[in-house]
């Protein structure tokens, strides 16, 4: 086994770590699930960041420490596509580009959580202010999630060669996942129902398949990279 | 039917290719689930959803559904077409299609002005937050689809009709999947009573 290939299998590891991290510190730390509503008023919310800071604070620090792992998972994905197109590589840099904004779209709203938790005292109307922009941050973004996904598939369906890097069918996988994240773009416009922040296609249809791609690319990737060698 | 079946069948024939099918099963799970929800919400207040539904235009949904079904003949018909090696009539079928999808287009975007212009949105009720969401995630796999069918027709052209049926079956299928989402959707938001 090479040099590049060790270290992209460590890289790999940053995937499931990502995912884990991340739910610890909104499940357990933050208690973020399930979503309280965006039509929660502004007292409310204020007292959950007064009567949780420091447990939301601890979850918004190890939810930034996870999503920055998931910088080495794009790394190790680019270089998997970069094997694809052995001409001038653009998927490769495209899925580079939006993966890294992707991963900055996760960790805004983690600073924001954390500034709003970090003075929780304050006028309850502010701190609701920083709560809605950090949860409109981390849901609705799905267009940069969607150009990753999308440079994802087609790179993987134009890969014509006999033994391919990845089987076809992740290729479709990405785009489907990229349809899954659509509806991000109607959250703005409710404060209840299935389409909002916490409905089931604001929320949980999304979540789900956000985490499921992690882990799903993370198990094809590993298979990839161990058959570097022999191709 | 025939009485007599062979012992040994040859394979299911597949069309399209198998990753194909893990987007179109994928996403008719999503659907299916948009619909539940649909259907789960309105069991809350059929009243408010029929009076909404009443105030649809079902003209323009069924002339869509006309048109959906037209074009998925004409599709069928390209690939059939495409079999025989018939290379001229494909690329004819699949323009002739793709203008059904144009129409469908035209008639969804005179749908929806009109509905603006009473100053009816997608905030309105929760009748037409399903209509303009489940009409509008239709809208948007009708356009990748017109964009499947853009490319075929321009593949038609310039490769040979007996080469890589594959491609054809898998966008043929993907079209058939925009057809038959709709065939779901105009019944239970436009008709169901």
């Amino acid at each position: 086994m090479t040099q590049s290939q060790k270290n992209q299998l460590l890289c790999i590891w940053s995937g499931p770590v990502f995912v884990v991290l991340f739910a610890i510190g909104f499940f357990f730390c933050a208690g973020f699930l399930p979503p309280h509503s965006p039509s929660t008023g502004a007292d409310e919310v204020a007292a959950i960041f007064r009567n949780n800071a420091s447990m939301i604070r601890l979850g918004q620090v190890i939810m930034l420490l996870g999503s920055s792992m998931a910088l080495a998972f794009v790394g190790v994905l680019s270089t998997q596509l970069r094997r694809i197109e052995t001409g001038l590589p653009v998927f490769t840099f495209v899925q580079l580009a939006a993966g890294i904004s992707v991963v900055v779209l996760l960790v805004v709203p983690c600073l924001l959580w954390i500034v709003a938790a970090f003075r929780p005292e304050r006028a309850p109307e502010l701190t609701q202010l920083l709560n809605d922009a950090a949860w409109l941050m981390l849901l609705t973004p799905f267009a940069p999630a969607g150009v990753q996904l999308l440079a994802v598939g087609f790179a993987v369906l134009g890969d014509r060669v006999a033994v391919p890097v990845f089987p076809r069918w992740v290729g479709f996988f990405n785009i489907w996942v990229a349809v899954l994240f659509l509806p991000g773009g109607l959250i703005p416009f409710f404060k209840s129902g299935p389409f909002a922040w916490n409905g089931l296609f604001g929320f949980w249809v999304p979540a789900i398949a956000f985490f499921g791609w992690f882990l799903t690319m993370t198990m094809v990737m590993r298979r990839s990279i161990k058959r570097q060698s022999v191709t | 039917m025939p009485m007599d079946i062979p012992l040994h069948q040859p394979k299911p024939h597949l069309p399209g290719e198998l990753g194909v099918w893990v987007f179109i099963l994928g996403d008719m799970v999503i659907f299916g689930l948009l619909f539940g929800t649909f259907l789960f919400y309105r069991a809350d207040d059929p009243a408010l959803y029929q009076r909404s539904q009443a105030t649809l235009n079902q003209n323009f949904g069924a002339i869509n559904t006309i048109v959906l079904l037209s074009s998925s003949w004409l599709v069928a018909k390209a690939v059939q077409c495409a079999r025989q090696g018939a290379r001229r009539q494909v690329s004819r079928l699949l323009a002739a299609a793709w203008l059904c999808g144009l129409v469908f287009a035209v008639v969804k975007v005179l749908e929806y002005s009109e509905k603006i212009s009473h100053g009816i949105t997608l905030v309105t009720n929760d009748f037409y937050m399903y209509y303009f969401v489940l009409t509008g995630l239709h809208f948007v796999h009708l356009l990748l689809g017109m964009g499947v069918l853009g490319y075929l027709w321009i593949r038609s052209r310039h490769t040979p009709a007996a080469g890589d049926l594959s491609v054809l079956e898998s966008g043929a299928s993907f079209w058939h999947l925009a057809d038959l989402l709709w065939i779901v959707l105009f019944p239970l938001i436009y008709l169901i009573q």
